[in-house]
């Protein structure tokens, strides 16, 4: 490792924290941000195999109408942990603790996070979460869905309980990353980085902190609820005591509506950092795109309630949240449109990692367009509880968060790693893992629109009236396992590329943020001198906005020869 | 803002020393922000069971509810002032006790230190005699379920501010806070005025209402 120095001492910034010895303080309990983000990483893509095989395992019981693969105990457990394991323990993990951790900092000219203890501290409750939910498969595993409404979740005590308890580990950690993601965003920002200098992923990022930060507690606080109704039978949703089972819902969403932006907001940050860096023009609207995260932030406390249309609220409070929730979809389309007109006229290089924000772009707008149908009132009360919402909702995920994340590993795997990903084997990913999204979860539109319900471990009924919904379920199950192909494909792609992949060098892409202006991989404390900024990082006709000393840095970048194995088009700017 | 205000106040006592070190003065300015934030995020959770509370108690046809036909009585408000009077004269001492530690009279910022310490056992103990008094049970009604869930749970911050106020009480006698470095004994401080200023809620929402 380099050697810890101290190159100036007039400014608090500059001094440097000697690198730590050892292996355990190096790669264990390690509270540099870096060493996190590939901490969560891996657990993260961990937990993703044990979510997806559970997916799998559903798929394979929804093959044959009568459902004979899973008992029909199991299969309630299965698609419970499925969606459990999916939300928490792979995704909000990966789009903040992995992504967040990584670039964050390194984009804002930071040597490390505001807290830098904490944020290990965060890191550690996450597999302790897990360990805590997988530990109910020796006891009793939740069936109440991923949801775990009560009156059913209080049958299955021990599951139920155990399941909280992980919850609010996890909860508390993405807590306090909110907390010092905020305060790393407000506090450590290099001299000269105004609010609107800051990278759109950083935008992102700090509007998700705040959401983190604030909505996750209320979270904790819907499952201590429900952790003390199944442990010490307190009576906060027995109505014969004078509780309320709606009183769970409106607490579990006003969490969990603002998560879904916890999800796709990192995402919307790395589409555009990916899409300006391979059109080689200026992101479109960059007030737009970075206030619309803010205001998707805010107005996403205020729509919970479109979750409980059908739960018997009172209509003179459906109507204000049918509304809001298409507000909602305003500033989402700006970004669409401003995504749109970033490609306008640009010399597209459809590298992996831009295929999948292309996918993203056609993915999440049709996921966030069959969302404005279930925010009308009389259609979700026909669309509510059928597979219309998993359809919807794994387009969100899936299409939106997964893909962002997959654009976001193949984009900075060469700055996390000094290596570059294999092109061919990435793009014969991106393909497997579209075809697979779209067989997986297009059917489900049209088979929820004709009232197939979700989580039955058996059609039989449905199938004698809508014959054409075997085949359809058929195709679904087929296509599952080409996601199930492309994620083991990118497992093999980074494996094989930490071990032979070409040497990626300072900037392969050519992009124009700060992290790309220090090695692959980024020494210990991130930057020897802490930059000044100029300007905004996104004008590719002028030089960089940076004064960087570390060391001479192209002030025009260019994407490398090597990175490219297809020639640009020609003439197309 | 109050926490620019906060940060004004550590700057003027910085300038009564001459032991001042930008490095300690910016992390000490992050780490206030930070727990502030902390303290923000724990609003959150009691306003979540406050909304829970809010939601039942109009829901209810009836307040107090009624049990096995009977309904339950008012809590008892008298006692409580009594006691919320204790837990207010408590939030007083802490702030003599930090400004005479930043006017260096250490004497004077130990007593009032105790003081602050004893008058929140007092509470809990006030507390605890409530709770064994009390008409109704955690599991009986919405009434108890809301009113035990959320006065134990600021009992429960009560206490972790007890222990972290004695903490406190030893890391300053043993010269863990030197001249302007004492942003702990803040922390601390402010933790104690917002659990305070928490019972002003409860105490209006389960007694006064």
């Amino acid at each position: 490792m380099h050697a810890a120095t101290t190159v100036h001492a007039d400014h608090v910034h500059d001094h440097i924290h000697p690198a730590p010895e050892g292996f355990i303080r190096k790669y264990v309990f390690s509270t540099d941000h870096k060493v996190i983000a590939f901490q969560y990483f891996f657990v993260g893509l961990f937990f993703l195999f044990i979510s997806g095989s559970f997916a799998l395992l559903i798929r394979l019981q929804l093959f044959d109408p009568a459902g004979k693969f899973l008992s029909f105990d199991t299969y309630d457990s299965m698609f419970t942990m499925h969606g459990t394991v999916g939300v928490w323990l792979v995704v909000i993990p990966l789009v903040t603790g992995a992504l967040g951790n990584f670039i964050m900092p390194l984009q804002i000219g930071a040597r490390d996070v505001a807290f830098p203890w904490l944020n290990m501290l965060s890191f550690w409750l996450f597999p302790v979460a897990g360990l805590i939910l997988f530990s109910s498969f020796f006891f009793m595993t939740p069936h109440a869905g991923w949801t775990e409404y009560p009156p059913i979740s209080l049958s299955y005590g021990v599951g139920t309980a155990l399941w909280c308890a992980a919850i609010i580990c996890i909860g508390i950690s993405s807590t306090l990353t909110g907390l010092n993601f905020t305060m790393t965003v407000v506090k450590l920002r290099a001299p000269g980085m105004t609010w609107t200098r800051m990278p759109l992923f950083t935008w992102a990022t700090f509007a998700t902190a705040l959401v983190n930060m604030i909505a996750t507690v209320a979270l904790s606080a819907a499952l201590l609820a429900l952790f003390l109704a199944v442990v010490f039978n307190v009576p906060f949703f027995d109505p014969a005591r004078g509780g309320a089972p709606v009183l769970y819902q409106h607490m579990f969403w006003f969490y969990s509506h603002p998560a879904v932006y916890i999800f796709i907001l990192p995402a919307f940050g790395v589409i555009s950092e990916v899409l300006p860096t391979f059109t080689r023009r200026p992101i479109f609207g960059y007030k737009v795109i970075a206030f619309s995260s803010l205001a998707i932030a805010i107005l996403g406390f205020a729509v919970w309630a479109h979750h409980m249309f059908p739960s018997g609220i009172s209509p003179w409070l459906q109507l204000p949240f049918m509304i809001i929730t298409y507000a909602i979809g305003v500033p989402t389309g700006l970004k669409v449109f401003s995504w749109l007109a970033t490609l306008w006229g640009g010399r597209i290089r459809f590298t992996t990692s831009m295929l999948y924000a292309l996918g993203f772009l056609i993915a999440f707008t049709f996921g966030g367009i069959t969302g404005i149908f279930l925010a009308a009132v009389p259609a979700d009360l026909h669309e509510h509880g059928s597979y219309f919402v998993v359809g919807h909702f794994h387009y969100v995920v899936a299409g939106g968060a997964v893909l962002g994340f997959l654009a976001a590993v193949t984009y900075w795997f060469p700055k996390a790693t000094g290596r570059m990903l294999n092109e061919r084997l990435g793009k014969l990913g991106f393909w497997l893992f579209m075809i697979g999204l779209t067989g997986t979860f297009l059917p489900m539109h049209w088979l929820g629109l004709e009232g197939m319900p979700r989580r039955y471990a058996s059609y039989t009924y449905f199938a004698a009236t809508h014959p054409d919904a075997v085949f359809w379920n058929r195709v679904e199950t087929f296509s599952a396992f080409f996601m199930a192909a492309s994620i083991a494909l990118l497992t093999i792609n980074v494996v094989w590329s930490l071990w032979r992949g070409r040497v990626a060098g300072r900037n392969p892409w050519g992009a124009r943020t700060l992290e790309w202006t220090i090695d692959s991989p980024p020494p210990y404390y991130n930057f020897k001198k802490i930059p000044i900024v100029f300007g905004r990082p996104y004008d590719y006709t002028e030089p960089l906005p940076y004064q960087n000393l570390d060391h001479d840095v192209d002030p025009y970048p260019a994407p490398t020869a090597a990175s490219f194995p297809l020639p640009a088009p020609a003439g197309a700017g | 803002m109050a926490v620019s205000a906060l940060n004004a106040t550590h700057e003027a006592v910085d300038a009564r020393y001459n032991d001042v070190d930008p490095v300690y003065a910016q992390t000490r300015d992050i780490r206030l922000t930070g727990f502030v934030l902390a303290l923000g995020a724990d609003c959150v959770l009691f306003s979540s069971f406050i909304f829970a509370y809010l939601y039942l108690r109009t829901s209810a046809p009836a307040w107090p509810p009624f049990v096995d036909g009977h309904q339950l009585p008012r809590l008892d408000t008298s006692f409580a002032a009594l006691n919320s009077i204790v837990l207010f004269g408590s939030g007083v001492t802490m702030h003599y006790a930090l400004e005479n530690w930043k006017h260096l009279k250490k004497a004077a910022f130990n007593g009032w230190l105790i003081a602050t310490i004893v008058l929140g056992a007092l509470f809990l103990l006030g507390q605890a005699h409530e709770y064994l008094s009390a008409a109704m049970t955690w599991q009986g009604s919405s009434f108890g379920a809301s009113f035990f869930t959320l006065t134990g749970m600021h009992g429960f911050h009560v206490f972790i501010g007890v222990i972290y106020l004695i903490t406190l009480f030893i890391q300053a006698n043993r010269g863990v806070y030197t001249g302007s470095k004492y942003f702990g004994l803040t922390a601390g401080t402010l933790y104690w005025h917002f659990v305070d200023v928490i019972w002003v809620f409860l105490f209006f929402l389960f007694y006064l209402w």
